[in-house]
């Protein structure tokens, strides 16, 4: 899938966050969005799911303005510390993952998933009992249930120990490998490691850059 | 007295009626009660209970200045009253979306000053008490049809519809990337709630249905291991107190409905004293281990 973004601006009543931005994506980037807490990173990201109703700026899946888009599906999202799930109420993981797939899975697809990320022998646990690795696994698995061409998670090695957190991004490195578009915020400044093919770098002073990898950097907007 | 009962139960045709009518009021108002304390909108039964309330007044209002209602019985109005209180729910929902609970405060208040008008205006005040706290003991047959219809309504939409309400209840905004209309889920469950709450107030009345939801829901996620689990122990815990509930009501000449909610509350802090004391002997346990 492409995505366009073009002269992107977004404000939370008066308060500016996002200011021109534009890039433009291809189908098996891997693009890594840093930048510091209240940089916009995750307005960012909301604009782009759709959660932020973007007023000044367009953005274009495969040249469908986003007004107009409706196949979500493509899509698979983990938010932050997975905060828009309700995990106080009892709820396997198991009985997540059935209500989150559609019905072109089968069974063994979804098993398939959860033996290579690690969480076949918890399907039958309580959500909330689970340690932050394992939940970051499942919600990864529930994104990627769909086989969406496009994931996106937003700063999602925040709670987690180093162990997982190199189990994760080797993860996300064999799923781009496979194709899937991948987007992924992080405030962290070891990204050298990863192996990302655009880097959009966003500041508390409304400035950005986008770059590709090996390419003199292409944008700068102040 | 409890044999009295139990012969009474299946030979006065009265305590028939209540019987099954409790059935059916501890299965719909347990399983509505989860989605409702997923969303966390516990009180919002209450809050439709009260808007459902104002179509009773207006419908004795009407039938007491000699105006025939479009439907004969209240509880008709009282439907299409709540329904509208649901989708003024939702509306002012949207409007302060990080307060959600102030939307059921404006609907809520709105609902009690309208019915209290109407009611008074019908000059049927009388009626009001059996409205506010349920009279399962006195539903007639034409309430047991209406309730099974509900019951066969609310059933066949949980086989078609159950995957996306479960969905969208536990992770609005996930719902989206399943290719679920989540705004039209949204409408479907607050319609349906909306029609529930108002079929169970006669039995169970307007102060009493949010508990009826909620309670037995509550002592249920003290037990449930997982989504399935704490449906069925709420349902379960939830006829208990039906049951009994009547024949405290049946034995001591009480409120059937105030009965029934006692029972659910004792069951309520039975399970959560008898959990926290496996809590304990688990901990003291380890800390022998150790």
């Amino acid at each position: 899938m492409q995505i366009n973004i073009n002269n992107l601006s977004f404000a939370y009543g008066a308060k500016t966050i996002i200011s021109n931005l534009s890039l433009t994506l291809n189908s098996g980037d891997y693009l890594v969005i840093r930048g510091k807490n209240g940089s916009g990173k995750s307005t960012f990201v909301k604009c782009l799911l759709g959660f932020n109703l973007v007023k000044s700026g367009m953005i274009f899946y495969d040249k469908v303005d986003i007004t107009a888009f409706k196949s979500w599906t493509k899509f698979g999202y983990v938010s932050q510390n997975f905060d828009d799930f309700n995990y106080e109420f009892p709820i396997t993981v198991g009985e997540l993952l059935q209500i989150s797939s559609l019905k072109k899975n089968s069974e063994s697809d979804r098993l398939r998933l959860l033996e290579k990320m690690g969480i076949f022998d918890i399907i039958n646990q309580n959500i909330n009992s689970l340690s932050g690795g394992q939940s970051q696994r499942v919600f990864i698995v529930r994104a990627m249930l769909n086989s969406p061409e496009v994931l996106i998670l937003d700063e999602p090695t925040a709670s987690i120990d180093k162990q997982n957190k190199e189990f994760f991004y080797s993860t996300i490195e064999e799923l781009h490998q496979e194709g899937i578009t991948i987007i992924l915020i992080t405030h962290n400044d070891d990204i050298e490691e990863l192996n990302y093919t655009h880097l959009l770098s966003m500041y508390n002073d409304l400035t950005t850059s986008f770059e590709e990898r090996g390419v003199e950097l292409t944008e700068g907007v102040l | 007295m409890f044999l009295s009962f139990i012969t009474d139960l299946f030979q006065q045709d009265f305590m028939l009626r209540a019987l099954i009518a409790g059935i059916m009021l501890g299965v719909l108002a347990p399983l509505l009660g989860t989605f409702v304390v997923v969303r966390r909108l516990s009180f919002i039964a209450d809050t439709l209970g009260h808007f459902s309330l104002v179509g009773i007044s207006v419908s004795l209002f009407l039938s007491s200045i000699g105006i025939a209602t479009f439907f004969e019985k209240p509880l008709y109005l009282g439907i299409i009253f709540s329904v509208i209180g649901g989708l003024l729910i939702e509306l002012f929902r949207r409007s302060y979306n990080n307060f959600q609970e102030i939307s059921m405060v404006i609907v809520i208040s709105l609902g009690a000053a309208l019915s209290a008008i109407f009611f008074s205006l019908s000059k049927k005040t009388g009626s009001l008490y059996n409205y506010l706290f349920g009279s399962i003991l006195t539903v007639t047959n034409y309430y047991i049809i209406l309730i099974l219809v509900t019951a066969a309504i609310v059933a066949l939409l949980f086989i078609i519809f159950g995957k996306q309400i479960l969905a969208v209840s536990f992770d609005e905004s996930s719902a989206k990337f399943l290719g679920i209309n989540v705004n039209l889920f949204q409408i479907i469950f607050i319609i349906m709630l909306s029609v529930v709450v108002s079929v169970l107030l006669e039995s169970a009345g307007v102060l009493l249905i949010s508990s009826m939801m909620v309670i037995p829901v509550a002592a249920g996620m003290k037990l449930g291991w997982s989504y399935k689990s704490t449906l069925i122990i709420s349902i379960i815990f939830s006829e208990l107190s039906v049951f009994f509930g009547l024949w405290l009501a049946y034995s001591l000449n009480i409120p059937s409905g105030a009965a029934i909610v006692s029972i659910n509350i004792i069951i309520l802090l039975f399970v959560a004293i008898i959990k926290r004391i496996i809590l304990k002997n688990r901990i003291s346990k380890l800390d022998k281990l150790q």
